[in-house]
């Protein structure tokens, strides 16, 4: 098990501004599996424990797993509400997450490798 | 099952796919930094080691997920806000286990318009598996005593981990 604090400082004694807008969170359950088992949502809360999301304000935010079966693993969000955040298909199912797994979302579309063109 | 098998197909595929550039332990390094620069945080997490062990000045991320998520966050800031200039590099190790050992002069500036100008050492272990090289374990340190100084003084300020 993996014990999380909140402190945030990596070459610590230097300042500098976010590079962009993230929020970090733990999984809390999983969403709803479709008819073929797959699992598109996923209900979280925030850590540190802060105000529940607004609707929809994570449209296009990238989602990354940062423990777990999925480490690694990114994802684009497609809608959110409060406490579930939905991801767009094009990046696959969330299934081998697990609840407490941790995650960070970030205000940055994600970038998805285009097939190389045929020579 | 056939579910299963197309996500665990979609997960091999996307690791690997960030660290298949990945060529040299120097290479590897290199690239964990640039994808630090790009805000690229699944592609920097793709060049780690699932046994990564973080040594930042003084703090100890015992875990790859602790490094992920208490401090990947804040190199990427300072990757951004920052350039990193190769001054030395020292490449050895063999096999499975290699080492690669940089020193960066780190400028740029900081929240408050301070200057940041100083010396960088970073030890990189790196460890071959399925064929790639990834970072299994980052020690930074600075030459900079005032620097060093102050980021202890900070750490002393901090809860326990």
């Amino acid at each position: 098990m993996v014990s999380f604090a909140f402190a945030f400082a990596g070459h610590d004694g230097i300042e500098v501004d976010p590079a962009l807008k993230r929020y970090a969170g733990q999984v809390t359950a999983l969403g709803k599996r479709d008819d073929q088992g797959r699992v598109y949502s996923l209900q979280v809360k925030r850590l540190p424990a802060s105000a529940a999301f607004e609707m929809d304000e994570l449209r296009g935010w990238r989602l990354t797993i940062l423990a777990g079966k999925r480490f690694a693993q990114v994802f684009e969000i497609v809608g959110n509400t409060g406490t579930e955040v939905s991801v767009s298909a094009d990046d696959g199912p969330l299934n081998g997450i697990a609840v407490r797994d941790v995650f960070v979302i970030e205000n940055v579309p994600v970038e998805r490798k285009k097939p190389a063109e045929p020579q | 099952m056939k579910g299963a098998m197309i996500v665990l197909c979609s997960m091999l595929i996307a690791s690997v796919a960030a660290a298949q550039a990945t060529r040299t332990p120097a290479q590897a390094v290199d690239a964990f930094h640039a994808a630090l620069r790009s805000k690229d945080t699944g592609g920097a997490l793709s060049l780690l080691d699932r046994g990564l062990v973080v040594y930042e000045f003084g703090l100890v991320d015992a875990t790859v997920e602790a490094y992920a998520f208490r401090h990947l966050a804040f190199d990427m800031d300072v990757a951004v806000a920052t350039q990193w200039k190769l001054e030395s590099r020292r490449v050895g190790g063999e096999g499975d286990e290699r080492w690669v050992l940089s020193s960066y002069r780190v400028t740029g500036k900081q929240t408050d318009g301070t200057t940041i100008d100083q010396m960088t050492l970073e030890t990189a272990i790196l460890r071959r598996s399925g064929g790639l090289f990834r970072i299994a374990h980052l020690h930074w340190s600075t030459s900079d005593a005032a620097f060093q100084a102050r980021a202890q003084s900070q750490r002393s300020q901090q809860p326990a981990r």
